[in-house]
C-alpha cells in the first residue's frame, strides 16, 4: 500500500506536480472515465422541492457524498499515476484571474467574452484533449465566465463569509435542506434560509463566480470542480477540529414518519448511493488522506 | 408550429432512452408525466385553471409560450405534480427540453444554473436563455 495521500494547496504545487495532475486528468478523459464522473454528478443533482430522497445537494449528506466522490476520482487518478492527488483551491486567498491556478501550465484561464470558451491551457478545446460531451448545451468546448460581468456580477466568498459558516456549532439542522436556518452544512453549501431570497454563499458562490460549465449540471466538466470541492472538504475537516464536541453528522436517525423529511435525507446510520458507503465511514479521512 | 408539437416533439433524442440511463435525476424532473409523450400541454394552457396552485413564495404558475432573446420558450405546469403546492414544469427552448427542478421554498432552478433559484419557472427559463447565449440545448439532457 502506498503512503497516505497528501492533498496540497494548489498554489504550492511544483511545475512537475501540476503537469502530472493535468496529465492524469487528461488520461482519464481519453479513457472515458472522466465523463462517467460528470454523468454521476448530473444524475445526483436533485432539488429539495421534488419530494424525493436527496443525497448530494440540499441535504445533510452534501459533505460526505462529495468526500466519497472526490475519493473515487482521486483513486482513478492514482491508477494512472500513483503520485498524484487532488489539490485544493482556497478561494478566500487566490481570488483573481491572475493567480497561478488559471495559468497555461495548470487549469488555463477565463473564457473569452463572446462565447465563454476557454482558449488557454490544457483544457482548451483547440488543443484537442478536452471535448465536452456531457453537458446541457451543445457547445463542445469548456466554458468559464469569471465573475459574470455581463449577467449578475459575482464575487468570490470572503474569509468573513466562510468564517460565519465555520462558527456554526451544529453540523446541520431541521428541515435538513436548503432552508435549514442554522448548521454548518447549509451555510457552507451556500443556500439562504430565507424563502425566496436570491443570495448565495460559500460553495454555491464559487460555482457562480467561475460560471460557464461550473454554473450548471455539467460542473464536473471543469477540472476546477475537484479543487473547489477539495477545499470544501478541508473546511469540513477544520470545522470538526474547531468543534470537537459537536456531533460530526446529523441527523443521527431517520426523521420520523410524519416529518416532511422522512425518507428524504440520509441519516448518520445509513449508507450513501451510488456506492453504498456508510456515512460513518466518511466522517474521518485521516486513514486515507490528509491536507497539507 | 403548435405548442403541442413543440412540447411532445421536444428532445428529438427522446426522453425515454434518457430515462433508462439516468434513473435518479430524471424521475425528479417532472415525474411520470415527463415520460408520457401524449402529455397535453394545451389543457394546461387553456384549461379551467389558467393559474396552477401558487407556491409558498407566491410563484404564479401561468403557462407561457413566448419568444425571449430570439428563442421560443414554452412551458406549463405538469398537472398533478404538485409537491407542497409547487408543480413540476415541462419547459422547452426552441423545442428542446430544459429541465427545471423545484426548491423547497417553491422556487425553480434549471440545469443551466444549478446554484441559484428563481421565483417562477418562467424566470428560471429566461435566465437559462440568457446564460446559453447562442448555443442550443442538447437533445439528451
Ligand atoms: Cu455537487
Ligand atoms: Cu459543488
Amino acid at each position: 500500500m502506498a503512503a497516505k495521500t497528501v492533498r496540497q494547496n494548489q498554489r504550492t504545487l511544483t511545475k512537475a506536480q501540476k503537469r502530472r495532475f493535468v496529465d492524469a486528468v487528461l488520461t482519464l478523459k481519453r479513457q472515458g472515465r472522466y465523463d462517467e464522473f460528470v454523468r454521476t454528478h448530473i444524475e445526483f443533482y436533485l432539488g429539495d422541492g421534488e419530494g424525493r430522497t436527496r443525497v448530494a445537494h440540499m441535504a445533510p449528506s452534501f459533505l460526505p457524498w462529495h468526500r466519497k466522490f472526490l475519493l473515487e476520482f482521486e483513486r482513478a487518478l492514482q491508477r494512472v499515476d500513483p503520485g498524484v492527488s487532488v489539490p485544493y483551491w482556497d478561494w478566500t486567498v487566490d481570488r483573481t484571474p491572475a493567480v497561478s491556478l488559471w495559468a497555461n501550465d495548470f487549469l488555463g484561464g477565463n473564457g473569452r467574452r463572446s462565447d465563454h470558451q476557454v482558449t488557454t491551457g490544457p483544457f482548451a478545446r483547440r488543443h484537442g484533449h478536452w471535448d465536452i460531451t456531457e453537458s446541457v448545451t451543445d457547445g463542445d468546448f469548456l466554458m468559464r465566465d469569471f465573475g459574470r460581468p455581463d449577467h449578475d456580477p459575482t464575487g468570490l466568498p470572503s474569509k468573513a463569509e466562510l468564517a460565519e459558516a465555520m462558527r456554526e456549532t451544529v453540523y446541520d439542522t431541521d428541515p435538513w435542506n436548503s432552508l435549514s436556518p442554522g448548521g454548518f452544512r447549509n451555510k457552507l453549501e451556500g443556500w439562504s434560509a430565507e424563502r425566496g431570497a436570491r443570495v448565495w454563499y460559500n460553495h454555491n458562490r464559487v460555482h457562480r463566480w467561475v460560471s460557464g460549465h461550473m454554473l450548471g449540471a455539467g460542473s464536473v466538466n471543469d477540472p476546477v470542480f475537484w479543487l473547489h470541492h477539495a477545499f470544501v472538504d478541508l473546511c469540513w475537516s477544520r470545522w470538526r477540529a474547531h468543534h470537537p464536541k459537536a456531533e460530526p453528522y446529523l441527523p443521527l436517525r431517520e426523521p420520523p414518519i410524519g416529518d416532511p423529511q422522512h425518507d428524504k435525507v440520509v441519516p448518520a446510520n445509513d449508507t450513501l448511493p451510488p456506492w453504498d458507503t456508510p456515512v460513518h465511514d466518511l466522517l474521518d479521512h485521516g486513514d486515507l488522506y490528509r491536507y497539507a | 408550429m403548435n405548442p403541442n408539437a413543440s412540447v411532445t416533439g421536444a428532445a428529438p433524442g427522446g426522453a425515454r432512452p434518457l430515462l433508462t440511463r439516468r434513473t435518479l435525476a430524471l424521475l425528479l424532473l417532472g415525474g411520470a408525466a415527463g415520460t408520457t409523450a401524449t402529455f397535453a400541454l394545451r389543457t394546461a394552457v387553456t384549461g379551467s385553471e389558467g393559474r396552477a396552485p401558487t407556491a409558498a413564495g407566491g410563484a404564479a404558475a401561468a403557462a407561457f409560450d413566448e419568444t425571449y432573446l430570439g428563442r421560443r420558450i414554452v412551458g406549463a405546469a405538469v398537472p398533478g405534480s404538485e409537491v407542497d403546492g409547487t408543480p413540476a414544469w415541462r419547459v422547452t427552448v426552441d423545442g428542446r427540453r430544459l429541465h427545471l427542478m423545484r426548491r423547497a421554498d417553491g422556487t425553480y432552478m434549471s440545469m443551466v444554473d444549478h446554484y441559484a433559484t428563481y421565483p417562477t419557472a418562467l424566470a428560471a427559463t429566461r435566465a437559462a436563455v440568457e446564460e446559453i447565449g447562442h448555443q442550443a440545448l442538447r437533445a439528451r439532457i
